[in-house]
C-alpha cells in the first residue's frame, strides 16, 4: 500500500453516483478485480458498518462511492488560543487505507469508510463562487486533512483535474499532501508556481512503527525529489512530531537525507507539529493498537482539550528541528507551527505573525518566491 | 400467566439466572409492605418442580425479611429462558433505571441465553441507553466479571463508565490491590489513579501490580497515623509524579522558588495551567485600602528579590 496498489476489499455505489463519470472513472481503474454492491440507503448503510468490533479497521478496506451533501470547502478546523494559518480544505475523499496509530480521523469521521464523493460538478461550482468571494487575498487550499490527497489517486485521478482547475488561479495556493509515492498522474501533470505537493516526513523509526501500510520516509523523499524535478514546488510537514529515546537524533537525520535531496530553494514551506490528539482519541489508539507507546508520553490537557506534550518537551522537539533545517541551508525556508500558541512561535521562529492573515502572507511565498 | 398464592420457602432462591439486582436496601420496601403489602405480585417460572425467581428479588428478599409465609406470585409458563428473561427485562425497564452493574448484569445474560450479539447492539443497548457499539458491549460485559467485593464497591461508589472501563483492564488481584484505595476518592480522583497508573504500567512495561506493590506505595499504605482518604491521596499524589516527571520537576522548582522566598500564604501565585502560557497570576483579598496595600508592598519587596527573577524562567 501507499505504492499505488491499494485495491478495495468491495465497493459500495450510491445509486444515485452510478451514472456520474467519477464513478465510471474508478470503475475502470478498478477493473474487475473487486465485487460491487449498489446501495440504495447510504445512511442504513453507514449506520450498519458501525457495528464491528475494529470498525475504523473494516472501514479502510471498502470504499464508498456516494455525493457529498454538504459544503466541499471548509475552514481548516484549528484549535481555539493557537495561531491559524488560514487554511481552506477540500473534502473531497474521506478517510485513508493507511493505518497510522496517532490518526485524528479515528476519532473525527463518523462514518468508517473510504469514501470519494463523485459530484464533482457541484466541487467545481462551489469553489468558483468561493473564489470570486475572496478574489481580493491569498488563498491556501488543499485536499489532505480528512484523508491522504494521493493514495487513491490512482483509482480517481482527481489529482490531475484539481491541478488543471487550479493552476491558472493565481491568487490560490494548492496543495495535495501525502505520505505515498503514488505521484503517476501528478507527473502527468502541468506544474504551476502555485500548485504545492507536499509529503508528511517522520523518522524512519516512527514511519516504520507508528504509520503501518505508508512508504518508508526516504521513498517519500524520493518521490518529493521526482515532483520537484518535474517542476512542480514541494512542501513538508513535520507532523506530528514524536518523542521517544533517540528522537533528537533520527529527526535530525530525516533533515539532512531531506536536504541532501531536495533543492532548499524550491521547498514552498515546511511545518511542524508535536503529537496531539483529543482525549478520547487516546482510548481509542489503546484499544487498536496496544504495543504503541506514543500515548504514555508525558502528555498534558490543554485549554482546547487536546492532549498535547508538556511544554519544555514540545520546545526541544521543535528547536532540534528547526537548528537542523538551518543548519542544512534551509534558512529562507518558511517554517510554521501548526496549532501552536505565541510563546512557542517567539521562542522557536523568533517572531509571531500578526494574526491568520500575516501568516497566509507569509506562506504565500511560492506566488512570487519559487520560477518554474 | 396465572396469578397463584405460594409459600416462600417453594422458591429456589439459590437459582439466581434471571437475576440482575443486587447490593440494594431494603429499608423503605419494608415499611411499604408492612403498611399496605405487597401489591404487585413477583414473576416466576416453574422449572424441576420448584419456583423460579424471574423478576421481583426485592419484593421477596423483603418479604422473607419480615417473615411472611406465602405471598401471590405470577407464574408464567413460557419455558424458552430468554423470552422468560425479556418478561423481567421489560418489567423493570418500564419502572425504574438500571445501574452500570445491572446493565452489564442484563446483557451478560442476554448473552447467556443466546441472543444474537448484532441484536443486543442494535435493540437492547439504545433501550438501556448505551450507545450501539460491539466496543460498548465488550465494555459492559467485562464489568460483568468482576469479583463480587468489587461489584458492590462498583455500585454504592457509583462509579462511571470510564473508570470502569479502565479498572476492566487490570487483573482480578490488581483490582482487589485497587479498591482500598479506590474506595475513599472522588470520581475524578478515582480515574486519575486508574489512568496513570495504567500509563505508567504501559511505559514501564511493568505489571501495575508491581507497581502497586513497590515500597514507596506500601510504606503510605502501612502509615497508621494516615486515614485512609489522606492514604489514597497521596498515593495518588505518588502516581501522578511518576506519570508526569518533568511536569513535576517544574512544579516541584516553582514551589521551592516560593518557599525560598517565604511568599506570604494570603497572597496566591500560579502559573498558567501546565506553564502552558507565559503568564501568571496573583490573587489577594483585602478588606480595605491598608490592607490593599501592604499586599502591594509586600508584592513590590518580592519582586526584587533575584528568585523573583528565577520565576520567569519556569515558563
Amino acid at each position: 500500500m501507499g505504492k499505488s496498489d491499494f485495491l478495495p476489499r468491495k465497493v459500495y455505489i450510491e445509486k444515485k453516483s452510478l451514472n456520474r463519470a467519477l464513478t465510471k472513472r474508478i470503475l475502470k481503474n478498478i477493473g474487475r478485480r473487486v465485487p460491487l454492491e449498489i446501495i440504495e440507503d447510504s445512511q442504513d448503510f453507514l449506520e450498519k458498518r458501525k457495528i464491528s468490533r475494529d470498525s475504523v479497521k473494516h472501514g479502510k478496506k471498502d470504499l464508498f462511492i456516494t455525493s457529498q451533501k454538504g459544503e466541499f470547502v471548509k475552514p481548516c478546523p484549528c484549535t481555539p488560543h493557537t495561531i491559524g494559518c488560514n487554511y481552506y480544505i477540500i473534502n473531497l475523499d474521506l478517510n485513508c487505507p493507511l493505518n497510522c496509530t496517532y490518526c485524528i480521523l479515528q476519532h473525527y469521521l463518523s462514518d468508517p469508510i473510504i469514501t470519494v464523493h463523485t459530484n464533482l460538478d457541484d466541487l467545481w461550482t462551489q469553489l468558483d463562487v468561493f473564489l470570486v468571494k475572496n478574489k481580493e487575498r491569498s488563498i491556501r487550499i488543499g485536499t489532505g486533512e480528512l484523508g491522504d490527497s494521493l493514495l487513491i489517486d490512482h483509482l480517481t485521478g482527481n489529482s490531475k483535474e484539481l491541478i488543471s482547475y487550479f493552476n491558472n488561479k493565481p491568487n490560490v495556493i494548492f496543495e495535495l499532501k501525502t505520505k505515498t509515492v503514488n505521484i503517476e498522474n501528478v507527473l502527468k501533470s502541468e506544474p504551476a508556481p502555485n500548485i504545492v505537493i507536499s509529503w508528511s516526513l517522520n523518522s524512519s523509526k516512527i514511519a516504520q512503527s507508528e504509520e503501518q501500510g505508508s512508504p518508508a520516509t526516504e521513498e517519500r523523499i524520493r518521490a518529493a525529489r521526482r515532483v520537484m524535478d518535474k517542476g512542480f514546488p514541494v512542501g513538508f510537514h513535520f507532523d506530528p512530531l514524536i518523542l521517544y529515546p533517540g528522537c533528537a537524533k533520527d529527526y535530525r537525520d530525516v533533515v539532512e537525507n531531506l536536504l541532501d535531496y531536495i533543492d532548499p530553494k524550491r521547498i514552498a514551506w515546511i511545518s511542524l507539529g508535536s503529537l496531539r490528539f483529543p482525549s478520547p482519541l487516546k482510548e481509542i489508539i489503546r484499544e487498536r493498537f496496544p504495543e504503541t507507546q506514543i500515548i504514555y508520553s508525558e502528555m498534558i490537557k490543554g485549554k482546547d482539550g487536546k492532549l498535547r506534550y508538556f511544554k519544555p518537551l514540545r520546545l526541544d522537539l521543535y528547536k532540534n528541528v528547526v537548528r537542523a533545517i538551518k543548519e542544512r541551508g534551509g534558512q529562507r525556508i518558511p517554517l510554521y507551527l501548526c496549532m501552536e500558541g505565541k510563546s512557542i512561535w517567539r521562542e522557536v521562529l523568533g517572531w509571531i505573525p500578526r494574526g491568520e492573515e500575516g501568516l497566509e502572507a507569509y506562506l504565500s511565498s511560492p506566488l512570487g518566491k519559487l520560477v518554474v | 400467566m396465572k396469578k397463584k398464592q405460594i409459600a416462600l420457602k417453594e422458591i429456589n432462591l439459590k437459582d439466581e439466572k434471571f437475576r440482575t439486582s443486587y447490593h440494594f436496601s431494603l429499608q423503605k420496601l419494608k415499611l411499604s409492605l408492612e403498611k399496605i403489602g405487597l401489591l404487585h405480585p413477583p414473576l416466576v417460572s416453574l422449572q424441576d418442580n420448584r419456583f423460579i425467581l424471574v423478576s421481583g428479588w426485592k419484593r421477596v428478599l423483603a418479604c422473607l425479611e419480615l417473615s411472611f409465609t406465602a405471598i401471590p406470585v405470577y407464574l408464567t409458563e413460557e419455558k424458552n429462558e430468554l423470552q422468560t428473561f425479556l418478561m423481567a427485562l421489560y418489567e423493570n425497564l418500564g419502572t425504574r433505571e438500571f445501574s452500570l452493574m445491572e446493565k452489564a448484569e442484563v446483557l451478560t445474560r442476554l448473552k447467556k441465553f443466546g441472543e444474537d450479539e448484532k441484536e443486543i447492539i442494535r435493540h437492547y443497548l439504545p433501550l438501556l441507553d448505551i450507545p450501539q457499539t460491539l466496543s460498548h458491549l465488550d465494555a459492559y460485559l467485562a464489568f460483568s466479571r468482576f469479583e463480587p467485593e468489587m461489584k458492590r464497591a462498583v455500585h454504592e461508589k457509583s462509579m462511571p463508565f470510564t473508570s470502569l472501563k479502565l479498572l476492566a483492564g487490570f487483573t482480578p488481584q490488581e483490582q482487589k490491590l485497587l479498591l482500598p484505595l479506590l474506595l475513599p476518592l472522588g470520581q475524578n480522583k478515582q480515574k486519575e489513579v486508574l489512568e496513570d497508573l495504567l500509563d505508567i504500567s504501559k511505559r514501564k512495561d511493568t505489571a501495575a501490580q508491581k507497581i502497586l506493590l513497590s515500597k514507596e506505595i506500601k510504606s503510605i499504605q502501612d502509615t497508621e497515623t494516615l486515614t485512609p482518604l489522606q492514604r489514597a491521596d497521596k498515593i495518588r499524589s505518588l502516581l501522578r509524579e511518576w506519570r508526569y516527571p518533568v511536569f513535576s520537576s517544574w512544579k516541584d522548582s516553582f514551589d521551592s522558588l516560593l518557599r525560598k522566598m517565604k511568599w506570604p500564604r494570603e497572597i496566591t501565585v500560579n502559573p498558567s495551567p501546565f506553564f502552558e502560557e507565559d503568564n501568571f497570576t496573583v490573587i489577594f483579598s483585602f478588606e480595605n485600602q491598608v490592607q490593599f496595600k501592604n499586599s502591594l508592598l509586600k508584592l513590590e519587596e518580592l519582586s526584587s528579590r533575584d528568585e523573583f527573577l528565577e520565576i520567569f524562567k519556569l515558563r
